[in-house]
């Protein structure tokens, strides 16, 4: 079998349904999730979206989907950045920090700019809005999707909000961390009804999860 | 006058959706009807109250006189005006059930994001007037019912903020972080919620004891184990109030515990509860016991009917509500009609016409000058048969 497809969803096989992002944290969660005592196969050759990987169905998604397919129930559980969960404002259990993918959400500025913010560009409106109102600062905000320094670079916006890992693209393009807003590492999330439903099949893997070197 | 597109969040609804609505909410309102529940109807219009727990999704209008109204985001607040003014002594604090549903439409100012409309049919039921074991019971038995009698598999959590509240008290968490660590606990969240608590220089043994709470979700044993995590005797006495409810019911298989239900913290003084199906992600029903906040004794539950829907669609058929007739003949249309038959009026006068007419709309038989015929070879003899049986008004067949 190769994932449950059309009118009856993914949902059809009766397995759990997994939400993971694509890219490398795809793999990290692969791997804590296997060390986590499930067995799940690696995906195949093919360029199929979900796949039945052993003891799970895996969908496979954009990060900033992951929180929609599991807070509307479509997926049991996934793995996404606080970062994104903080945005996106859902209603999700989160019962473990896997400690992966940790990273900073900052305010950027090119290196010395002593002006006053204007506009700060980012892909996290909300918490880039709610952040300026704290700091009482009467700066607009304009959402991006790609790569947002180069609204610093191009003049575009003033300064910008986004996830800083190592600081190097900061450095090579001459900007500089002013304010750390938030910050973020990867985790499980849970839909509420699936947490209480299916909770032989999620206590377990949460326990287990948790006992992984980094998380808690 | 606009010819676009709707307002955000708003829909028309088809014949076969309000078919199935109302199907649904017949069942519920016979059902509350069945159990003591008396209907009322309450005003869609309120005065704009900035101190209402939703005002902030609201749609306000200007009043001529200058006032401010605001459309109903749900019914409890008006449900209490109506109380306070037919029941006076109920709202002074005598203690006499009183017994509501309702039934009707809920607008809420939101991002219609997610799958979220703006306008939507809420329905529920209220039990005024007493506060104790056995009402908490009733509502949960009835939360139950509600689920069942649409034909899907009910689960129902039980929760009591109550005894978070207590643990806070008890713990001492200063009242500025009490938001964020509840928020953490209702998400399951310890590592967020020792982060909330760090600043507060709590004991560490009461700071283990809340890290518990998180956790404390299951079946019945989570009772025991929170005797063992809590070493606070004000939170325990918030669990007997919750094993006092459960001791109500003889069957508790479709009953789960949540002891980290945190929501609405200020406003929910009892016991609250949420209804599942199973493999439908979103719960089905809310509610719980508000003693206090609008009333002195007051609890009761809301559903949303299209998120019903649509957990009904996944597991169920549509009955079968199409017309059946379709009818040049005023007289057997009557007769049929009264027989619960769906007969349509036929626009066109000529018997072939009217054949024509009831294939290009669908209806399978046709009723010409006092005789039933089918124009649809494959609506069967047997369905024929009934229909005639009915047409001349024979209701002892049997005999």
């Amino acid at each position: 079998m190769n994932g449950a497809r059309g009118e009856a969803g993914v949902r059809a096989s009766g397995a759990l349904v997994l939400a993971l992002p694509k890219g490398r944290v795809m793999e990290e969660s692969l791997a804590a999730l296997r060390a986590a005592g499930l067995r799940l196969e690696p995906r195949g050759a093919g360029r199929a979206l979900s796949y039945d990987a052993g003891d799970a169905l895996v969908i496979e998604m954009r990060n900033a989907d992951v929180p929609t397919y599991v807070e509307l129930g479509v997926a049991d559980a996934g793995v996404v950045g606080k970062d994104v969960l903080m945005e996106a404002g859902s209603r999700l259990a989160e019962p473990v920090d896997l400690g992966l993918a940790a990273c900073r959400l900052s305010l950027i500025r090119p290196r010395g700019a002593t002006t006053m913010v204007e506009r700060v560009a980012t892909k996290y409106p909300r918490l880039t809005a709610a952040y300026l109102g704290r700091i009482g600062s009467g700066a607009e905000v304009v959402k991006l999707t790609g790569n947002v320094e180069l609204a610093c670079l191009t003049g575009l916006a003033d300064a910008v909000v986004d996830v800083v890992q190592t600081g190097g693209t900061l450095r090579d393009n001459d900007l500089e961390e002013v304010d750390v807003i938030a910050h973020s590492t990867a985790r499980f999330v849970v839909n509420r009804a699936s947490l209480k439903l299916r909770s032989d099949r999620l206590r377990p893997l949460i326990e287990a999860l948790r006992r992984q070197p980094g998380a808690r | 006058m606009s010819q676009g597109a709707l307002p955000d969040g708003t829909r028309f609804v088809l014949p076969d959706t309000a078919a199935r609505r109302d199907e649904l909410r017949d069942l519920l309102r016979d059902l509350y009807h069945a159990w003591g529940f008396d209907q009322v109807e309450v005003p869609s219009l309120e005065r704009y109250d900035p101190n209402h727990p939703r005002a902030g999704q609201s749609f306000k209008l200007a009043d001529r006189d200058s006032g401010v109204l605001a459309l109903r985001t749900d019914f409890t607040p008006a449900l209490a005006q109506l109380v306070r003014a037919a029941h006076p002594a109920v709202a002074g604090g005598a203690q006499r059930p009183v017994r509501y549903q309702y039934a009707g439409t809920v607008w809420h100012a939101i991002d219609p994001e997610l799958a979220r409309t703006r306008e939507f049919t809420q329905v529920g039921i209220e039990l005024i007037g007493v506060s104790n074991a056995r009402a908490d019971a009733e509502l949960i038995h009835l939360a139950r019912e509600s689920v069942r009698v649409v034909g899907l598999e009910p689960r129902v959590e039980v929760g009591n903020p109550g005894f978070v509240r207590a643990a806070f008290d008890a713990a001492g968490v200063p009242g500025s972080l009490r938001d964020l660590a509840a928020d953490a606990i209702d998400r399951k969240d310890r590592s967020d919620l020792s982060g909330v608590l760090a600043p507060a220089g709590l004991a560490t043994a009461s700071v283990d004891a809340l890290l518990a709470i998180p956790d404390l979700y299951g079946g019945n044993e989570v009772l025991a184990h929170a005797r063992t995590a809590i070493p606070w005797p004000a939170a325990l006495r918030e669990l007997d109030r919750l094993e006092g409810v459960l001791r109500e019911f003889e069957d508790d298989s479709e009953l789960m515990l949540d002891l980290s239900m945190a929501r609405r913290l200020s406003y929910y003084t009892g016991v609250t509860f949420r209804a599942y199906t199973p493999d439908f992600g979103q719960p089905l029903l809310g509610g719980g016991r508000y003693d206090g906040a609008l009333l002195p004794a007051a609890a009761g539950f809301s559903l949303g009917l299209e998120r019903l829907m649509r957990a009904v669609a996944r597991r169920r058929s549509v009955s079968e509500t199409e017309p059946l007739v379709l009818a040049l003949d005023d007289a057997g249309a009557r007769r049929l009609r009264a027989a619960g038959v769906r007969v349509v009026r036929a626009l066109d006068v000529e018997p072939a016409a009217v054949r024509r007419e009831a294939r290009d709309l669908g209806i399978p038989f046709v009723l010409v000058d006092g005789r039933l015929e089918a124009v649809d070879p494959a609506a069967g003899a047997a369905r024929l048969a009934d229909l005639e049986a009915a047409l001349v008004g024979d209701g002892g067949a049997d005999a």
